[in-house]
């Protein structure tokens, strides 16, 4: 009796201890606001995408720092610093002075939610998402990997676009920081001494929220309260007065309408395009190669995702046709058949190794998507190698454009070729990753990553290696999940770093380097 | 008595791995010098499942089938105080034709170990009065992947379960039980860096909702006990987590509630002494983000002393 008490209680603090185990898991990238590596005074000058330069957009004259309106400004501050609640400091100190992060972060979080394809309806047929009644059902947008390089594509070209105008005003009138003028202030941020007019962080609030909303209707308020809670810390950080911020608010509005202009026009909204349409990309591939790409789920899907997609307009290619590849192997060539047989051995001898990479790269449904992973590895290199908010928007920017012109590129080589699925031509196929709704040649996964990773190794040349790695890593995760050929991915990843060419062509020639 | 092993499995798989064996003795101890075997196998299938509180089909994944063995021993350690270990073995994969094409899978789940403990053993005028309490411990001993549901084997994540159980037998040989309990779960580990769980996440682990459940049973011994049967209800219910989103897998994250009904039957061979076959069947009639799962099985068990 006494040996058998003895023994629980044992067992119990064992299970008390075990139970202490519990942790916060992470929501975002906690890192601390670091000194940025360069100011670049230069900045201003640099050549934008999609205004003409810095100067294009204008601003008023800020006060002078011995103004009275500006002195008032400053207490006005000062006030305010002083009356900072625990929660306004965690508020400070999560969005950092780099704000981009966060507003990336929060782009990846409404991708994920929104990434959702929707079901079959009770009768067997689909409704698509449509962004004139967006609370559906089914809600608007549906962002798949298309869908969501294009929207972080506009929200980083804008972002960038607007900061090099904030940087062209900030070095033409040199205001510094409140905390600068007035030694009382205690600035919450690393002193970097970038002018305070205009605030460079409202310029991405405001860029951020206009274009978020925009891709994501449904989120407005959301997004509203959080440009709201982004711009008080602005101020609370001691790094901007009012005027700062208002005048950062004016470039914001002014480049998001730029960004969406063009946005409206890019084709996207004709990408999902009706079944006749479908039905004859598909002919006339059958006509022309002897083979169609057929969905294979149950219900069956009357239309692939978004068939026109590599009609939309790109950032640095004029013609998509030049960067399609060549056709991929017939069906039953032998070409073909070794790959099957390639497939079928990773299919009949799964391994860790191999079950583990298909799923770190599948980013499928429900998730952030393959541009997605690599803008969050553009992050964690971008505080790694300490970015000023300026050079953190080029490498957003260029990232982004080389993977949605890499998409549009890939999805022109969908359509045209219509290669089918491994589970269409092998019916002894099984998969570990789910079939995705569009042709197979070539794999979006390979395309996407190499570009992804040819902008990452241009910015950061001394993580070439390893990020040229990861992309072939993503390439060949397709083949291990069952659902890409292996040529999907290898022509994939060639297509994915002749597309960032032109990209990285432009780059270099903005002045930055 | 070992009718605890079944208490404790019902937890430790996440609710759907059927009820286990029941061993002769029900409110009773083995004591300090027996032992018990187990193998059940059991077969479960679903075509429907709730998607948060909406109950659907789903034909990418047609109807999910699965199939479990499990050996189980339980020994005697003290008059009060049993000692329980068992792992299962599972299969899981989609009927054909279905419109994902996924590979089922397959592996050891998790190991189990449990003591029971005898707090109360009364007998009064009409029947007798047993209570018990289990502290259950189990984790994954293979590498499975708790993240590809419907058709990951286990939820992946090292769970606790404090358990009080309470019988009434009466000496007719009608018995009633009630038993509660309380299951702390602990982390899943996926094989991706970021996923969405009412927000993002940017690690592999996963938060398994701890849960609480419940079971009422009526059982009755008949044959001058050598037939047992009876027939139950279990309920049980996440204590946090999200809902499957829509036309989407499951992810361990989920809130999970459910209510199962189920019988249940043990027969003890008067020729070979020791040995017992049991079958049950079970089937969830109610839940949320939970498979409609129908449960059948059967088992062995054998019962000896293993010291003098």
């Amino acid at each position: 009796m006494l040996h058998a008490r003895t023994v629980l209680v044992f067992i119990l603090f064992l299970l008390l201890f075990l139970l202490s185990c519990e942790k916060e898991l992470p929501r975002y990238y906690d890192f601390q606001g670091y000194e940025f590596a360069s100011v670049d005074p230069e900045g201003g000058t640099w050549k934008p995408i999609l205004i003409e330069n810095g100067a294009a957009i204008s601003i008023p004259a800020p006060e002078s720092t011995t103004s009275v309106p500006y002195l008032q400004e400053v207490e006005q501050l000062k006030d305010e610093m002083a009356r900072m609640s625990e929660s306004d400091v965690k508020a400070v100190t999560y969005w950092t002075q780099n704000p981009i992060i966060r507003w990336n972060e929060i782009a990846l979080e409404l991708i994920a939610k929104y990434n959702l394809i929707p079901g079959p309806n009770a009768d067997g047929s689909y409704t698509l998402p449509n962004p004139a009644n967006p609370n559906g059902p089914p809600v608007f947008p549906f962002s798949h990997p298309p869908y969501a390089v294009r929207a972080l594509a506009y929200l980083s070209v804008a972002q960038y676009d607007g900061l090099i105008s904030a940087w062209h005003h900030k070095f033409a009138n040199y205001r510094p920081a409140p905390y600068i003028q007035d030694k009382s202030i205690q600035p919450l941020y690393a002193d970097n001494v970038i002018p305070s007019y205009p605030s460079d962080g409202a310029v991405v609030a405001t860029v951020s929220r206009r274009i978020l909303t925009q891709m994501f209707p449904l989120e407005a308020d959301y997004l509203e309260e959080r440009e709201a809670e982004h711009l008080r810390c602005l101020l609370l950080s001691g790094a901007n007065v009012q005027s700062d911020v208002d005048a950062g608010r004016v470039i914001g509005d002014v480049i998001s309408s730029i960004a969406l202009a063009r946005a409206a026009t890019d084709g996207m909204k004709d990408a999902q395009a009706p079944k006749p349409v479908s039905d004859s990309l598909a002919a006339a591939a059958l006509d022309r190669f002897g083979w169609q790409w057929i969905n294979q789920e149950v219900p069956q899907r009357p239309v692939g995702l978004t068939p026109l997609f590599g009609r939309v307009k790109m950032w640095s290619v004029d013609k998509v046709e030049d960067t399609r590849p060549a056709p991929p192997p017939a069906i039953g060539s032998p070409a073909y058949e070794a790959d099957v047989a390639v497939l079928r051995d990773y299919a009949q001898n799964m391994t860790q190794e191999r079950r583990r990479i298909a799923n770190f790269w599948q980013d499928g449904l429900g998730t952030y998507t393959p541009p997605g992973h690599w803008n969050e590895f553009a992050k964690e290199f971008i505080v790694k190698y300490r970015l000023n908010p300026l050079r953190s928007a080029r490498t957003f920017a260029y990232l982004n454009m080389a993977m949605m012109d890499g998409g549009i590129s890939c999805w022109d080589t969908k359509y045209y070729y219509h290669y089918p699925r491994p589970i269409q031509t092998d019916r002894t196929l099984a998969t570990i990753a789910g079939t995705p709704n569009f042709p197979s040649y070539t794999s979006g996964h390979s395309v996407f990553s190499a570009a992804g990773a040819e902008v990452l190794a241009y910015v950061f040349p001394e993580e070439a290696g390893v990020v040229r790695g990861w992309a072939e890593e993503a390439a060949i995760s397709r083949v291990y999940g069952g659902i890409h050929w292996t040529f999907d991915a290898t022509v994939g990843t060639e297509q994915g770093i002749d597309v960032a060419r032109y990209t990285i062509d432009t780059a270099r020639k903005d002045g930055a380097d | 008595m070992i009718q605890l092993i079944r208490l404790l499995l019902v937890g430790a798989v996440g609710f759907t791995l059927p009820l286990c064996a029941q061993t002769p003795s029900d409110a009773i101890l083995m004591n300090a010098k027996q032992a018990c075997f187990l193998l059940d196998y059991n077969y479960a299938s679903f075509d429907h499942y709730w998607e948060g509180a909406v109950k659907r089909d789903n034909q990418t994944i047609a109807m999910v089938k699965r199939n479990s063995v499990m050996p189980m021993v339980a020994v005697g350690i003290f008059d009060n105080l049993n000692l329980y270990a068992g792992v299962p073995y599972i299969t899981t994969e989609s009927t054909m034709p279905n419109g994902g094409r996924f590979a089922g899978a397959n592996g050891f789940q998790d190991l189990t170990v449990a003591v029971k403990y005898r707090w109360l053993n009364k007998q009064f005028e009409k029947g007798q009065l047993a209570g018990l309490a289990t502290l259950g411990f189990s984790t994954p001993i293979a590498n499975y992947l708790p993240d590809y549901m419907p058709y990951s084997i286990g939820l992946g994540a090292t769970e606790l379960a404090y358990r009080a159980v309470v019988q009434y037998k009466y000496n007719s040989g009608w018995y009633l039980r009630g038993a509660g309990t309380y299951l702390w779960r602990g982390y899943a580990e996926a094989e991706r860096a970021y996923y969405y769980n009412d927000g993002s996440y940017y690690t592999s682990l996963m938060d398994v909702p701890s849960a609480i459940t419940a079971e009422a049973v009526v059982g009755k011994w008949l044959f001058s006990n050598s037939l047992q049967v009876e027939a139950s209800y279990f309920g049980a219910k996440s204590l946090s987590g999200d809902d499957i989103r829509a036309y989407s897998a499951p992810q361990p994250t989920n809130r999970v509630n459910l209510d199962r009904i189920g019988l249940f039957a043990h027969y003890f061979s008067p020729k070979f002494t020791g040995l017992g076959i049991l079958a049950y069947y079970n089937r969830v009639v109610n839940g949320r983000n939970v498979a409609e799962m129908n449960t059948t099985g059967v088992g062995l068990t054998y019962f000896f002393n293993y010291r003098k």
